[in-house]
């Protein structure tokens, strides 16, 4: 359908995913990139770089993920990957007070560091674990389990941190705020395209004010060098290669 | 938490700056297990790019530790707050990224190519410098440099004498190599005896052609045998990416970007990153087998690893060329439109412009300006100002006067454009080459050949089956356009 309609513009939007270690920041951009889930997955080295494209009504975000590791060891890479990111995913787990913690952490170093117009995600991961899981949190009228209490349960209800909490910090700090599942696919690609409705239209343009300096995402715009010559960037649009 | 020490590292790399982040990348595909550390909190040591408060910070350490560091005698001056509301301001500190390398690449450069051949070229953006600009003190205006042939043939300011022996000199300049007994005899004296010699030059195209080599020194002291290559490189790189330029730098903070970038795929490639952790202390020692560590470095965080092999950045000061410059990094509320203009067609949007002034072109107070000054105006498009107002960068051969020659050149480019705008902030600063990677105005591919001779000792016998920095697609990459779930 897509392919029939005159091209919709389309531009880069860089993300880099921070977050304490196995809260499930690969395996969100695993379920939104291929679509799937691994139960063990391996704790990430260094980084990883993936793309994905996320269609909008009237334009196509194609993002440039870069997925950091959350080990300590690897604390001092985040800085090269939030440094000209247009948006940032925050994820902690749901389950786990301290990653919370952490994740306000990132968000703090992230408002002091990072380009001054960055897109901040908060997102808790693994709501599959409560009892809650079949509602999502941006829509909790859902006709959910009915007693979906905060605090434990005594239906394996592993939930430990509260939607009310992490969501009054998240406007205090006005950070876009979701509760996702890598492992059953809630609410991840909402957060996905959420982010992409977030990037200013004319951060996009490459029209930019003072304040959107350094988050203007890199759109084709006239001062681009190619250094591939125009062969490429055809086989860009056509191949896989 | 698995500590430093309970890896045995192939290699240790000390310093983020480009040339070990370049290292960092060829080694990235190798499956060594690599350590890079940096004894700074931010990627790029030499060639870091800071925000306004970042660049506060640096010069309040570089205050600390005047000795030991490349950089000296660093201020930052900032014109009065006014009370007049209209009167243009600085803008907050994250909406600059001043950087402390701002070379021109040369399109020629093997560099671009080695960031196409490992890919990270995906994640760079290039922009071109346009228009390069001269001072001529008599007229007290700015000319542009003619760009390639057609220009030279409808440039008025030029007779038709003059323009013989030009078109003559550029023949000969780019097949220099093949015509060593042109200038071969000379090769040790000075570009402007070998040009009014040999091409019948006037002092004013000595001029000219010398600026295209960027030196830092005045054709008298600029060698034939150094300034031909570049010469034939700046002739020779014009057209090859696009109509109008022949060097590009990389948006969002010149080789800081470069740099980082590499970092990242070091990274990516299972690379170990630790900021603000330095070298206290290299123990060499014998080492048992070819698998046991030949190092044992103290870290500064307290932590000792073992490594096979240890790289670090060398800080022992050069002794022969220039080794010293003075720069000056400047702000301006106003986007100099007319340097940007291009005039060539299907030229892209030019983001720097060159401006020289060359020897004795300014008034100085006590004394006379005897090398040259260059200003690489950098427009908003390169993402290091707000729109509407540019970023210069200024450099001189450090002497006593460098400080007043550099302030004279500003005014004197600030005179010269219209609606120039006003001096918002100006960060003063010399700069020391270290060893072996004289100071220049554009990237040196000898640095590159460093980092190719570094990897060959990293990988030993398997150089020879690898290609130094040709890399596949990595798999996201790849998978990229073939499993797209659009949502
Ligand atoms: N139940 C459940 N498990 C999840 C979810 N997301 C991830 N996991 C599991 O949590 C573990 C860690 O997931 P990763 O995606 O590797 O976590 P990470 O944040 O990338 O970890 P680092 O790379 O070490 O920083 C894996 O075993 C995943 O299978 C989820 O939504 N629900
Ligand atoms: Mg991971």
């Amino acid at each position: 359908m897509a392919e029939a309609t005159a091209p919709k513009p389309s531009s880069s939007v860089k993300l880099v995913l921070l977050g304490e270690a196995a809260v499930g920041k690969s395996s969100l951009v695993l379920r939104f990139v291929n679509n799937d889930f691994q139960e063990n997955k391996e704790p990430t080295i260094g980084a990883a770089f993936l793309t994905q494209k996320c269609n909008l009504p009237t334009r196509t975000i194609k993002f440039e993920i870069w997925d950091t590791a959350g080990q300590e060891r690897f604390a001092s890479l985040a800085p090269m990957y939030y440094r000209n990111a247009q948006s940032a995913l925050v994820v902690y787990d749901l389950t786990k007070p301290t990653s919370l913690v952490k994740a306000k952490h990132w968000v703090a170093e992230l408002q002091r560091q990072a380009s001054p117009g960055i897109v901040i995600a908060l997102v808790g991961n693994k709501l599959d674990l409560t009892n809650e899981s079949a509602s999502s949190s941006n829509n909790l009228g859902d006709d959910s389990e009915g007693d979906a209490t905060e605090g434990e349960a005594d239906d394996g209800d592993a939930r430990k941190v509260s939607t009310a909490e992490a969501k009054s910090y998240a406007e205090e700090e006005g950070l876009l705020f979701f509760e996702t599942s890598a492992k059953n696919g809630t609410n991840v690609s909402e957060v996905f395209t959420a982010i992409a409705n977030a990037i200013p239209e004319t951060s996009l343009k490459g029209a930019r004010g003072p304040g959107a300096t350094q988050a203007a995402s890199r759109t084709e715009d006239q001062s681009r060098v190619n250094l591939t010559g125009p062969r490429d960037s055809a086989a860009k649009d056509t191949c896989a290669c | 938490m698995e500590s430093l020490s309970d890896t045995r590292w192939d290699v240790v790399i000390s310093g983020t700056g480009l040339r070990h982040s370049l290292l960092a990348l060829a080694l990235s595909r190798s499956n060594k297990k690599i350590l890079h550390v940096d004894e700074n909190d931010y990627y790029g040591g030499p060639e870091a790019a800071f925000s306004l408060q970042e660049v506060d910070e640096w010069v309040e350490e570089l205050g600390k530790a005047p000795t030991s560091t490349l950089f000296r005698n660093a201020s930052i001056w900032k014109s009065e707050e006014e009370t007049s509301t209209d009167s243009p301001t600085l803008s907050f500190s994250r909406a600059y990224t001043l950087t402390l390398s701002p070379q021109i690449i040369y399109t020629k450069s093997k560099l671009l190519s080695r960031l196409v051949s490992s890919k990270v070229y995906r994640q760079l953006e290039f922009q071109a410098v346009g228009n390069w600009w001269i001072y001529n003190a008599e007229e007290a205006v700015l000319k542009r440099l003619p760009n390639g042939r057609e220009d030279i043939f409808q440039d008025k300011n030029i007779d038709n004498r003059a323009k013989r022996n030009l078109m003559k000199f550029l023949k000969f300049v780019v097949d220099y190599e093949n015509q060593t007994d042109v200038w071969e005899a000379q090769s040790e004296s000075g570009l402007d005896i070998f040009l009014s010699s040999k091409f019948n030059f006037p002092a004013h195209l000595q001029i000219v052609i010398t600026a295209l080599t960027l030196s830092l020194a005045p054709p008298s002291e600029t060698s034939v045998k150094w300034a031909l290559p570049r010469i034939a490189r700046h002739l020779t790189s014009i057209g090859l990416f696009g109509p109008g330029f022949g060097a590009v730098v990389p948006k969002w903070g010149g080789g800081a970007e470069i740099s980082q970038v590499a970092c990242r795929a070091g990274a990516v490639g299972g690379g170990v990153y630790v900021l603000g952790t330095g070298i206290e202390n290299v123990k060499v020692v014998e080492a048992e087998d070819t698998e046991s560590p030949a190092f044992h470095l103290a870290l500064s965080n307290g932590e000792a690893v073992g490594t096979k092999l240890y790289v670090h950045e060398a800080t022992d000061k050069d002794n022969g060329g220039i080794t010293t410059v003075s720069k000056a990094i400047s702000i301006i509320s106003s986007s100099v439109p007319s340097l940007f203009r291009s005039t060539v067609e299907g030229s892209p949007l030019a983001a720097v412009s060159v401006v020289v002034f060359p020897p004795m072109s300014l008034q100085i107070a006590d004394g006379i300006q005897s090398d040259p000054v260059y200003i690489m105006v950098h427009s908003s498009e390169t993402g290091e100002c707000p729109a509407g107002q540019s970023v210069l960068y200024s450099t001189t051969k450090s002497s006593s006067l460098s400080k007043i020659v550099l302030q004279a050149a500003l005014e004197s480019l600030m005179n010269r454009v219209p609606n120039q705008g006003k001096l918002l902030y100006t960060l003063y600063y010399e700069q020391t080459a270290p060893s072996g990677s004289p100071l220049d105005l554009s990237f040196d591919d000898q640095l590159l050949e460093q980092v190719e001779a570094q990897w060959r000792e990293v990988m030993a016998e398997k150089a020879n089956e690898e290609s130094f920095m040709q890399f596949e697609e990595r798999k996201g990459m790849e998978a990229e356009e073939e499993d797209d779930n659009d949502y």
